[in-house]
């Protein structure tokens, strides 16, 4: 093996400009995702082996400008300065130069050494228009290398000139970009404060300092103010503010701004020609369908109808599949291992633990399917125009509109999907509406329950007004949060349509791939414990009293002289209250006992509460628990649970009501707190929005069950 | 008068904007900044957002969002011709209405 040498890219550029499809092209499968510092955003780096070096590619996030006002700007630029890549790509797209070049202005400024990958010239050259790359590059000083990112060509081109550029062999010309006199005043007056500044790093960019503290940057406001000289510099930040007023009537702030568009518009204007075309595009076709006044909504509809179909009928069959194969195992395994708790723990905690976590497995990939086509087929940005009024309206952005719904069949992926969202404040608040939006393993609860107290007719108007509940609850608790503790920094609306697109079957399945790893590396493992320690605690400890009945009775019924058949039958029953016994001497049984109080104002005795209790690992397994602690004492011809349910004395109409009702909103499954906790970052949170959760759901049951006392 | 008080089709000139910083500085860095042309195409079905053409780029905006933008009215004539052939563009596909 040769020695490597290593070189370190990032690639910058703005959103849709094809940065990951470089990245994907570049790095193909040598790639890790990780978070920056301090932030949600992912990072995406990867490696390839390039001629004698090993090319480290950093994606940066996709952003149009390098303000302190969104993270994934700061954090774009914090890498560029903190982390020193040796050479920052800028990955342009050719058939939108004019706005991607502002991006390339401001990488300009900041003195780095920049290589400019002009993308999807395949486009380009399929519209007519005509780039004069020698100029662009005469005009902004630095190589630009045209490229296709989709078809991979023109990447050797590029990595040359990588390689070239981190050696020194060519050169980077730096241009600067001149503002109007009074800016440029102004910066060399505060470039020349700082550079006499000794504290302040030699290396430091001072003239970038000085455009930024005139684009009132606070960043580098706090930067800056520590040192002595921030006297002289606020001086004459204030004298250029008060300049740019009187000559241009404006702040330098937009002054700026409006220097670098006509800089970049004068570049277009000598070196891009556009071809002379008068029809609509294929695009503009489609919007005027799509974004219509009167088809808009129900074609929104029919799309998120369509990814849900996706997702979880396509989904069904698979996820019962995978059900039915780990069941497969566990009948498979068990015969061969020792009897009693070695058995138990490798089959009911271990398979079945792990069964739980791969199970939402076809409903992930296939969600991130659609909604990595939505998205990069354009339409996504669509539907987030369409219904933004009605999410504006509980603080939450268009974007939120597609999670939410996908809550309704499972909160797992509907969290993972919040990833859409630019603004930490709105993917928090989506992130927890979602929770409400009642899921399908809480279905079999409902259909339990309603179908025991209720008509059949009622049954459906019952289950509607659980769900229309959680409904509301969800969109008030989003408000309460957007109004208070998440006010700050709400996503503005201000985007780009982008134009539609064919997205590469690679990069669909690439992304479901992507997430489907990372769930099961990330939130996995946590499921997977989680639902270990409550198998635990429903099995833990057992009763040796218990037991030894079980085995004596067993013996009994075994020597008695009856028919066979009847001896299974009373085998059976034997087991069924045993096994009820059992789970009422676990951690789970008496923490039911324990939370007895707690819940006796909802009109839920002890044994509801075990339900609730081992109903953390699944909401659907609140009916099988019922289905054990239940059966104890009932005669063997009431074999359904509903009949068992309806003769029980203590469970009335108003107790189902306000079980609905709790099962609906208390804590979300332990799958889900685990992907909450891994998509929020933190404990804290998770934990108060846990206790939050329960507050809700006690008052709500309690509510409910007050008033139905009352009125049935 | 305001950007939100357009009418759809309508064309105008971008002379000043005010907003929120954060907010003020994305609506620049999307182009607009004074002198600039915009076209606004569409209203969302429910009323709000706006989707405008601001050269050949398709932004979208809430109404008030919109509002801190003010703009001349452009008549339709005065529009037509303005040199760059990008302002007229309907999108950056090339082609325009």
């Amino acid at each position: 093996m040769s020695q490597h040498k290593t070189i370190t890219v990032a690639l910058a550029g703005n959103p849709n400009a094809g940065k990951s499809s470089l990245f994907n092209a570049l790095t193909g499968a040598h790639q890790r995702v990780g978070n920056f510092p301090g932030v949600t955003i992912e990072k995406h780096e990867g490696y390839l082996d390039y001629k004698n070096y090993r090319i480290t590619v950093v994606d940066l996030p996709g952003t149009y400008s390098l303000t302190p006002y969104s993270p994934e700007e700061i954090v774009t630029r914090r890498f560029i300065i903190d982390e020193k890549p040796d050479v920052v790509v800028n990955v342009v797209e050719g058939t939108n130069l004019e706005r991607n070049l502002m991006l390339t202005v401001q990488l300009m400024e900041m003195e780095v050494e920049l290589l400019v990958a002009l993308n999807m010239m395949d486009e380009v050259e399929q519209k007519g228009i005509s780039i004069d790359i020698g100029q662009l590059e005469k005009l902004f000083g630095s190589h630009i290398v045209p490229i296709s990112a989709r078809n991979r060509k023109g990447l050797d081109d590029l990595l040359d000139h990588v390689v070239s550029i981190s050696e020194g062999c060519i050169e980077i010309r730096k241009n600067k970009m001149t503002f109007s006199p009074e800016v440029e005043k102004a910066i060399d007056k505060i470039a020349s404060l700082l550079s006499h500044e000794r504290e302040l790093d030699v290396a430091a960019n001072h003239r970038w300092l000085a455009i930024k503290l005139l684009e009132n940057d606070r960043e580098v406001y706090t930067q800056v103010q520590k040192y002595p000289v921030w006297v002289k510099i606020e001086l004459a930040l204030q004298e250029a503010i008060s300049e740019c007023g009187i000559l241009h009537s404006t702040d330098p702030e937009a002054l700026i701004t409006e220097d670098r568009h006509a800089f970049v518009r004068g570049a277009m204007q000598e070196c891009v020609r556009l071809p002379k075309a008068a029809r609509a595009s294929v695009s503009d076709y489609i919007d005027a369908v799509v974004l219509n006044r009167v088809l808009g909504l129900p074609v929104f509809f029919l799309v998120v109808w369509a990814i849900f179909q996706l997702t979880f009928t396509l989904g069904k069959p698979l996820m019962e599949a995978l059900a039915y194969s780990f069941g497969l195992l566990s009948e498979t395994v068990a015969p061969h291992l020792p009897a009693g708790m070695v058995r138990s723990i490798f089959v009911d905690g271990v398979i079945s633990g792990v069964g739980s976590v791969v199970v939402f497995l076809p409903n992930i990939v296939l969600l991130f399917m659609g909604l990595s086509f939505l998205e990069a087929s354009g339409y996504m940005a669509r539907a987030a125009f369409v219904i933004d009024k009605v999410m504006h309206r509980f603080g939450l952005h268009g974007k939120s509109f597609i999670p939410m719904i996908t809550g309704f069949g499972c909160s797992i992926p509907a969290i993972m999907a919040t990833r859409t969202l630019k603004s930490r404040s709105d993917r928090l608040a989506t992130i927890m509406t979602i929770p409400f939006m009642s899921c399908g393993a809480k279905l079999p609860v409902y259909v339990l329950l309603a179908g025991a107290f209720f008509p059949p007719a009622m049954a459906a108007n019952v289950m509607f007004g659980i769900y229309l509940l959680g409904i509301v609850i969800g969109l008030w608790t989003a408000w309460l949060l957007k109004s208070t503790v998440l006010k700050s920094d709400s996503e503005p609306f201000v985007m780009e349509l982008p134009p539609y697109r064919w997205p590469t079957l690679t990069s669909v399945v690439f992304q479901a791939r992507m997430k489907a790893v990372m769930y099961l590396k990330k939130a996995g493992t946590l499921i997977l414990g989680a639902v270990i320690l409550i198998w635990a605690t429903s099995n833990f400890p057992r009763s040796s009293a218990l037991d030894a009945e079980l085995a004596t009775e067993t013996a009994r019924i075994e020597a008695s002289a009856v028919a066979p058949e009847l001896k299974a039958e009373q085998v059976q029953k034997l087991e069924a209250r045993i096994d009820a016994g059992q789970l009422e001497y676990s951690i789970a049984g008496r923490s039911g006992k324990l939370l007895e109080p707690l819940i006796r104002p909802l009109g839920f005795d002890w044994r509801i509460g075990i339900a609730l209790v081992t109903g953390l690992a699944a909401k659907e397994v609140v009916v099988s628990t019922l289905g054990t602690i239940f059966s104890i004492g009932h005669a063997a011809e009431q074999t359904s649970l509903s009949e068992i349910l309806r003769s029980e004395p203590g469970f009335s109409k108003a107790t189902a009501l306000s079980l609905m009702v709790f099962v609906l909103l208390y804590i979300p499954c332990v799958a889900s707190v685990g992907v909450m906790k891994k998509e929020v970052g933190a404990w804290k949170p998770v934990l108060l929005y846990s206790a939050y959760v329960l507050a809700v759901a006690w008052i709500a049951s309690f509510i409910t069950y007050r008033l139905a006392l009352l009125w049935m | 008068m305001k950007l939100s008080e357009l009418k759809a089709g309508e064309r105008a000139e971008v002379t000043a904007v005010a907003a929120e910083p954060a907010i003020r500085r994305r609506l620049m860095d999307l182009g607009l900044v004074r002198g600039t042309e915009l076209e606004v195409l569409r209203f969302a079905p429910l009323g709000d957002p706006i989707e405008i053409n601001c050269k050949g780029l398709l932004l979208t905006l809430r109404r008030n969002e919109a509002e801190g933008i003010a703009v001349n009215k452009l008549e339709a004539a005065e529009a037509t011709q303005n040199g760059w052939p990008g302002l007229r563009r309907r999108h950056r596909f090339g082609k325009r209405a």
